[in-house]
C-alpha cells in the first residue's frame, strides 16, 4: 500500500477536509438553496391552487352568467313577441281607421260632386229653356224668310254659347 | 445536427487545426526530438516542500508524519474554489427573482442533484441523503476537472532544467483521497442502516437463525454480505484511484507522444470520465444507503455492488 501512496496522516487530512467541505457546503449552499427551492415550490403550489380556485370561480360565474343570459333572452323574446303583437294590432287599428276615414271622405266627395253636377245640369237646363223661349219670342215677333230664320237661330246659339262659356 | 452543435464542432475542429499548425511550426509534431519531456509516473503523491521531498526520496516512501503533498494542495484548492463558488451562487438564489450567472448554475446543479436523489431514495429520505451525495459528486468531479487545467502538469520545482516535483496533481490520483471518501461513505451507509433498522440491521450479516435451522448456505451468505460491506471500501477506492490515475497517465503519455491537437480527444474523454466517476461514487453510496435502510427480511437479502 505504501508503494501506491497510502499515508494515514494524509488520509486523516482528507477526511477532515471532506468533512469541512460537507459541513460548509451544507451551511452555505445546500441549506439556503433548498430553503429557497422549498419556498418557491410552496409559492408555485399556492399559485396553482389559487389559479385552480379562480378557474373554478370563473366557471361558476360563467355558468351563472349564461343562466342569467338565457333567462334574459327568454324574457326579451316574450317582450318582443308582445311588442310585435301590439304593433300588429296598432297597425291593424290604424289601417281600419284610415280606411274608414278615406271611405267617408270618398262618399262625401262623391255626393258633393253629384250634387254639383245636378245643380249644373239643372242650371243648364234652365238656361236652355230661357234661350228656347227667347228664340221662340223672336221667331214669333217677326215673319221671317228662310235666310232670316237661319240668322236668328245662329244668333240665339251664339248667345247661348257665350252664356255657357261665361258660366263655365 | 443543430446550428449550435455545428458551430461548436467547427470551433473545435478549427482549434485543433490551429494547434496542429502551431505544433508543426514549433517542431512539436514532426520533430524527431521530443517536444515535451518524457513523463515520469509516480503513484504516491509528491511532497511540496523541499525538505519533505528529500526525506521521501531518501526513505523511498512518504515521511511518517503530516506533510503537504501536491494532491493535498490540489484538494485544498478545489475545496476553497467549491466553497467560494457555491457561497457566491447561493447568495444570488432568491425566491422572488430568476437566478442569473453563477447563482443560476449553482441552483441548476443543486436542483438536478436533488431530483436525482429523490428519484432513487424517495421523497422522505432525500433531505437526509442529499448533502453527502451532492458533496461526493461535486468534490470528485471538480477535482477531476481541475486536474485537466494545463497548469497541473506544468507547474513544479525545476532542477537541472527539468520539473522534478509537480506543485499540483489531481487529488483523485492520490489513493488517500478516494479512500477517505470511501470511509465516509461506509460510515454513512452503516450509520443510516443501524439508525433505520436498529440492531436488526446486523441480522443480515449474522444469520444465526439460519444456522440453527441447518441452513448453512444462508448463514454463509450473511457472512459474505459482511465481507462485501468492507470490500466496498476497496472497490470504491480503487475504482476512482485507478480511473483518475489512468486518465492522468494517458494524458501525459499522449502529450509526450503526439503533442498539440491529438491529446484534445483525451481531454474530452477525461471530462466525461470525471463526471462519470463522480456520479458512480455518489450514486453507489446513495444506492447502498437506500438498501441499508430497508427493513431486513432475514432470509434471501443480498446487498448489491
Amino acid at each position: 500500500m505504501g508503494e501506491l501512496g497510502f499515508h494515514w496522516q494524509s488520509l486523516l487530512v482528507y477526511l477532515v477536509n471532506f468533512t469541512i467541505l460537507l459541513v460548509f457546503l451544507y451551511l452555505l449552499a445546500y441549506k439556503p438553496i433548498l430553503r429557497v427551492l422549498d419556498q418557491r415550490s410552496l409559492r408555485i403550489k399556492d399559485s396553482l391552487e389559487q389559479a385552480e380556485r379562480v378557474q373554478k370561480e370563473a366557471a361558476e360565474r360563467q355558468a351563472a352568467f349564461e343562466l342569467q343570459l338565457t333567462e334574459a333572452r327568454r324574457a326579451n323574446q316574450a317582450q318582443f313577441e308582445e311588442a310585435q303583437k301590439r304593433i300588429a294590432q296598432y297597425e291593424r287599428e290604424q289601417k281600419e281607421r284610415a280606411d274608414k276615414l278615406v271611405g267617408e271622405e270618398l262618399t262625401k266627395a262623391r255626393s258633393e260632386i253629384q250634387r254639383e253636377r245636378d245643380l249644373a245640369i239643372d242650371e243648364v237646363r234652365a238656361h236652355f229653356g230661357e234661350l228656347a223661349i227667347t228664340a221662340a219670342e223672336r221667331i214669333v215677333r217677326r215673319s221671317l224668310d228662310a235666310p232670316a230664320h237661319r240668322e236668328v237661330i245662329d244668333q240665339v246659339l251664339q248667345e247661348g254659347g257665350a252664356m255657357g262659356g261665361r258660366r263655365s | 445536427m443543430s446550428p449550435n452543435a455545428k458551430r461548436a464542432l467547427f470551433a473545435i475542429l478549427a482549434a485543433a487545426g490551429v494547434l496542429a499548425l502551431v505544433g508543426v511550426m514549433l517542431g512539436g509534431i514532426v520533430s524527431k526530438t521530443p517536444f515535451v519531456p518524457k513523463p515520469e509516473v509516480h503513484l504516491p503523491p509528491q511532497p511540496v516542500l523541499a525538505a519533505d521531498a528529500q526525506e521521501a526520496e531518501e526513505a523511498h516512501k512518504l515521511p511518517d508524519r503530516f506533510i503537504i503533498t501536491n494532491t493535498l494542495l490540489s484538494s485544498w484548492i478545489a475545496t476553497g474554489l467549491l466553497l467560494l463558488l457555491f457561497w457566491l451562487g447561493a447568495r444570488g438564489v432568491k425566491d422572488n427573482q430568476a437566478p442569473r450567472g453563477i447563482a443560476n448554475m449553482v441552483e441548476a446543479v443543486v436542483e438536478t442533484m436533488y431530483g436525482f436523489v429523490e428519484g432513487i431514495a424517495g421523497r422522505d429520505n432525500t433531505r437526509k441523503f442529499f448533502p453527502l451525495f451532492a458533496t461526493i459528486f461535486i468534490f470528485v468531479t471538480f477535482n477531476a476537472w481541475l486536474g485537466l487545467l494545463p497548469i497541473y502538469p506544468t507547474l513544479g520545482f525545476i532542477e537541472d532544467g527539468e520539473v522534478v516535483r509537480h506543485l499540483l496533481r489531481p487529488a483523485g490520483t492520490d489513493l488517500n483521497m478516494p479512500l477517505a471518501i470511501a470511509v465516509v461513505s461506509f460510515v454513512f451507509v452503516e450509520f443510516w442502516g443501524i439508525r433505520s433498522v436498529g440492531l436488526g440491521y446486523f441480522g443480515k450479516f449474522f444469520r444465526l437463525g439460519s444456522l440453527l435451522k441447518g441452513q448453512v448456505i444462508d448463514f454463509f451468505v450473511g457472512i459474505l454480505e459482511l465481507i462485501s460491506e468492507f470490500i466496498r471500501l476497496v472497490s470504491f477506492t480503487f475504482r476512482l484511484f485507478g480511473n483518475m490515475t489512468a486518465g492522468e497517465i494517458l494524458l501525459l503519455v499522449f502529450t509526450f507522444l503526439l503533442p498539440f491537437s491529438f491529446p484534445l480527444l483525451f481531454y474530452g474523454l477525461e471530462l466525461l470520465v470525471g463526471l462519470i466517476q463522480g456520479l458512480i461514487f455518489s450514486g453507489l453510496t446513495l444506492v447502498f444507503v437506500t438498501l441499508a435502510i430497508q427493513p431486513h427480511g432475514g432470509e434471501g437479502e443480498h446487498g448489491g455492488h
